[in-house]
């Protein structure tokens, strides 16, 4: 079901086919899915088990990226885009450092470091502006989450014990 | 007509006490103060927003969530007018003309009419609420597993149709929100399902978390692929309030997206997110010079508000009375519903009338802050919205790290943030829209719950759905609204909709 505006770009050859590559993905999450509840009884209609809908919604998506697919080959779509890798890598790494530190170190590290990290994810980051920008976050943060809203965040338990 | 009065009393009363008022006023202006915020829509501020109102009671607390769900509407809009960069799907068509008229010197007569036609919007919508929220209440008692179940089938079937791009994707991602909704404990026979063996799945996955990731994190990442291309508006807004010409002419366009954006809100399946552009299709097409339009019309910045504000507003009715959010942010309120032990649906208004009441009440008095608040503060948006890029990310990074830790504070939900975060990149990437997967996951436990009941109530015949007539006709509409969606000529009309 290309768009008018794309469909002068179903030229481009079949892997490389944005529907093309999505179809592959939703049945890949399918058959992963289906993997994944395996073990789940179905049950009957009339007293369904807990796999009846895990497995049976696995399978109907299985078949509609199937039929993404087949439309990618008749319809034709744009070309998938190019992915970048930097700003994923940083801000996710930035969440998941956030996480990692929060209950250890508390927010007084995570903050900061949170900031440092992401800010990486733009090509335009500088260094100074970075770290100044994360302490004055993070006070701003502490001052509204836990002074003024009282919200259990760990602030620094190694330092002060909450 | 006594009861309405009688209701909408009691409602003030409790929407009008001291602490009640602080945190609708507190919640429009954090709501706002984020919502401002470039790429932060309603879903991403709420879900930012949920842990504040943890602290207070359910009444208060709800109250202090639709003020924060009012401001993020109002902050996304002003965004759009002065910046050209839309908050979330709603305030697209805002961009059009409202941000030409900054660039015409008068951002101020936008951001002025947009609050004003909210404010008129919000009036109606409340008083509609109020109005049918009783006898639609005595209705849902009514309904059995069968019509909950049918109801939600058209729900999603418009949320298909209404979805930008192919259906066949739309259908994808319904199924896919569905299969997601299946994660965690069953709630028959208490085993767990596709959670890999992670603990922190067995109670399925946190609807926070996930709007979080695929509209927050993901965003984020895509505006990080632009260049930034943001152009504040420079110098002056002009003064605020509009002409009386001004007024004469957003007057008509005002009440029109009125009625369309309360209609459209009302229906399951997300319709609100349709009525701005319905709203400006409508005014271009009654203009007398259709040729104004994109160029800094004012009818185009007043009805497609007052159409937001309305379908915004009348969304609540299908939560409030029938326990179905009908769209992420009502989702959203299901779950801080939750977490203060209120249960959405029939029952909320004949148990606790002062909480339905109040949250009512306190949806005009929202309104009427939003107007007081905003207008002395635009010049503080403007600044806000000065800040560069580069750092703003790091910021809304900051709070949505914070927020989404301090729903349970379990670092769990942080790296689930995360990975939906790249899921949501990845559906971008894939040009598959998360609008419908986030609506099939909001009703896909409801779903399951209701078609098992029924099923189980039927000795496993399907027939049951056929037989009672209510489920019946509302299957047959969610039907007819998917073929219709699939045939050739209205597919293209869909096209050339989601074009403008």
């Amino acid at each position: 079901m290309a768009n008018a505006e794309n469909s002068n770009s179903s030229s481009s050859p079949l892997p490389w086919r944005q529907d093309f590559f999505g179809g592959l993905v939703i049945i890949a999450v399918a058959v992963f899915a289906f993997w994944a509840g395996a073990d789940l009884p179905v049950g009957t209609f009339g007293g369904m088990g807990p796999g009846m809908l895990p497995k049976g919604l696995a399978v109907l998506l299985g078949l509609l990226g199937a039929l993404l697919i087949l439309d990618a080959r008749l319809e034709g779509g744009p070309r998938l885009e190019r992915w970048s890798l930097r700003g994923p890598v940083f801000v996710l790494g930035a969440i998941v450092a956030f996480g990692l530190t929060v209950r250890p170190l508390g927010l007084v590290v995570a903050g900061p470091l949170a900031v440092i990290i992401a800010a990486f994810a733009s090509d335009e980051v500088r260094w100074g502006e970075t770290i100044v920008l994360g302490i004055v976050m993070t006070v701003f943060c502490i001052g509204l989450f836990k002074l003024a809203l009282g919200l259990p965040i760990p602030l620094a338990p190694w330092l002060i014990g909450y | 007509m006594f009861d309405l009065i009688g209701n909408l009393g009691l409602g003030f009363a409790t929407a009008l006490s001291p602490s009640n008022l602080a945190l609708c006023f507190l919640g429009c202006l954090v709501g706002t103060l984020i919502g401002v915020l470039p790429g932060v829509g309603p879903i991403a501020t709420i879900a930012m927003l949920l842990p504040l109102t943890f602290k207070v009671d359910p009444t208060g607390a709800l109250i202090m969530l639709a003020g924060i769900y009012y401001g993020a509407q109002y902050g996304g809009s002003t965004t759009a007018i002065l910046v050209n960069i839309p908050g979330e799907a709603t305030a697209v068509v805002t961009t059009l003309d409202g941000h030409a008229m900054a660039r015409n010197g008068q951002a101020g007569i936008a951001l002025g009419i947009a609050a004003i036609g909210s404010f008129f919007a919000g009036t109606v919508a409340t008083l509609i609420i109020a109005a049918i929220g009783a006898p639609l209440t005595k209705l849902a008692l009514l309904f059995g597993p069968a019509e909950y179940f049918g109801l939600m089938v058209l729900g999603l079937g418009l949320a298909i149709v209404l979805a930008r791009g192919s259906v066949l994707k739309a259908v994808i991602m319904v199924v896919l929100g569905l299969l997601l909704s299946t994660v965690g404990t069953d709630l028959e026979t208490g085993q767990e399902r596709l959670t890999l063996g992670l603990q922190d799945l067995s109670d399925g996955v946190d609807f926070a978390v996930l709007a979080m990731g695929v509209f927050g994190i993901a965003e984020i990442l895509r505006n990080l692929e632009s260049p930034e291309a943001r152009a504040v508006v420079r110098g002056h807004i002009g003064r605020l309030l509009p002409s009386l010409a001004d007024l004469k002419r957003s007057f008509g366009p005002i009440v029109r997206a009125t009625g369309l954006g309360s209609v459209l809100g009302i229906l399951p399946g997300n319709g609100a997110v349709l009525a701005p552009f319905a709203s400006y299709t409508l005014e271009k097409k009654l203009a007398k010079d259709p040729s104004r339009f994109g160029r800094g019309a004012i009818e185009g910045v007043a009805g497609p508000e007052a159409a937001n504000n309305a379908g915004a507003q009348t969304a609540f009715i299908p939560l409030l009375t029938l326990g179905i959010p009908p769209n992420a942010v009502m989702a959203l309120m299901v779950g801080a519903m939750t977490i203060h032990g209120v249960i959405p649906g029939p029952l909320v208004m004949t148990k606790s009338p002062a909480l339905f009441w109040g949250m009512i009440a306190s949806m005009w008095i929202g309104n009427l802050m939003l107007l007081i608040i905003n207008l002395p503060l635009i010049g503080l948006w403007v600044r806000l919205l000065k800040v560069p890029y580069r750092l703003m990310f790091t910021i809304i990074l900051l709070f949505c790290c914070i927020g989404i830790y301090s729903i349970n504070n379990n670092p769990a939900d942080v790296y689930f943030t995360a990975f939906f975060g790249f899921v949501g990149y990845a559906l971008i990437k894939l040009g598959l829209e998360p609008a419908p997967m986030l609506l099939g996951f909001v009703l896909g436990r409801l779903m399951e719950e209701k078609l098992r009941q029924a099923l189980a109530l039927s000795d496993g015949s399907f027939m049951t759905f056929v037989e009672r007539p209510v489920s019946a006709v509302l299957l047959v509409l969610a039907l007819a609204v998917i073929v219709v969606a699939v045939l050739p000529a209205v597919r293209k009309g869909r096209e050339e909709a989601f074009q403008e």
